[in-house]
């Protein structure tokens, strides 16, 4: 009896600790770097062929939600304005794998035909040296159209910045 | 006198081929400009807004309501056209159909039209990438596209031939997979 209250105690003891030093790695690899700007590079598809539209709904989508989380500045790929600023993030982003599935099969079925979009995202600043790296996944299971995974994408991916890269100056 | 009865023979013959000439030539600039809903991109339009889309002097032209957004044919880097389909029955009675008892409203989603997509890549003063999409009906994006090309605009995909069945760009479509 005496055994198995003293494996109890070191199972529960063993648990928490275990739990306490994740949270504090958790803490760790979260940089929060508060940013006024932030540049979306363009979509990049090397490896998984993308339908052009795919790839121009990413972007757009995702400028779109930047500057709804309340960025002071949201740059595009090649602006110059870019150029001044100071605290400057840099997102670059790569399609990894791409399922274009079926909106009418989605609407008839209701469990095949989903859209999914996988891409790896990751921060860095002006120089080019690595901030975050973090893989963000589009859905689109039940209703509506095949482009709406790259607006479920944008809004994944904000999020990410603006938890990990908080405004300074909110709009 | 022979030569004056001949002249004023052909004079208006000559007048009326010249008119139906000119009208068929503005009749041809008009039968460019397309229905098409602009999904994203365009600058001062709101996504999803239905509008008349046209190439006018080395412009394209897209005109809803009272906005009108113009790019410039020679800052387009790439236009693809491809295609895609839609709904046949419109969204609320679609909505609505899904009430039907035991899912018979999903058979309306089976009837689908198809149409064509224009997705164009272009760059503003800044240099800043942007990215626009259209929807329009089926075979009018390559006529959109061919007129862009042909007002400077650049593309990476080929340009198809016309007659030539339609399809799309030069990567994978964005077509309904068969399952």
């Amino acid at each position: 009896m005496k055994h198995v209250r003293k494996v109890g105690v070191f199972l529960f003891l063993s648990a928490l600790f275990s739990s306490g030093s994740a949270l504090w790695a958790g803490k760790e690899h979260s940089p929060k770097i508060s940013t006024s700007a932030i540049q979306v590079d363009i979509i990049q598809s090397d490896e998984t062929p993308v339908p052009t539209e795919f790839k121009v709904a990413l972007y757009e989508n995702l400028i779109g939600q930047l500057e709804k989380r309340g960025f002071q500045h949201v740059y595009r790929e090649g602006d110059r304005n870019a150029l001044s600023a100071t605290d400057l993030v840099v997102l670059h982003s790569t399609v990894q794998r791409f399922k274009p599935g079926s909106e009418k099969a989605r609407e008839v079925t209701t469990v095949a035909g989903a859209t999914s979009i996988s891409v790896h995202c990751q921060f860095t600043n002006a120089e080019g040296q690595p901030l975050l790296e973090q893989d963000v996944t589009g859905k689109v299971r039940f209703f509506g159209g095949n482009l709406r995974a790259t607006y479920d994408f944008a809004k994944k991916a904000s999020r990410i910045a603006y938890e990990n890269f908080p405004p300074t100056n909110r709009k | 006198m022979k030569i004056r009865t001949t002249t004023k023979t052909f004079m208006p013959v000559a007048l009326f081929l010249a008119a139906i000439a000119t009208a068929a030539v503005s009749g041809q600039e008009a039968s460019n400009a397309v229905k098409a809903v602009q999904l994203t991109g365009m600058p001062g339009v709101k996504a999803n807004a239905k509008g008349i889309l046209s190439v006018e002097n080395g412009n394209l032209h897209f005109v809803h309501g009272k906005a009108i957004s113009d790019v410039s044919a020679s800052v387009i880097q790439d236009v693809v056209s491809g295609s895609d389909s839609q709904k046949s029955v419109g969204k609320t009675v679609g909505a609505i159909s899904m009430a039907a008892p035991y899912g018979g409203g999903r058979v309306l989603s089976l009837f689908r039209s198809k149409i064509d997509t224009l997705t164009v890549e272009y760059r503003d003063a800044d240099g800043a990438f942007h990215g626009a999409i259209f929807t329009m009906p089926l075979g009018t994006a390559e006529l959109i596209k061919r007129e862009l090309i042909a007002q400077g605009a650049h593309t990476t995909a080929p340009v198809e031939q016309a007659g030539s069945p339609h399809s799309s760009s030069s990567t994978a479509p964005n077509k309904e997979q068969k399952q």
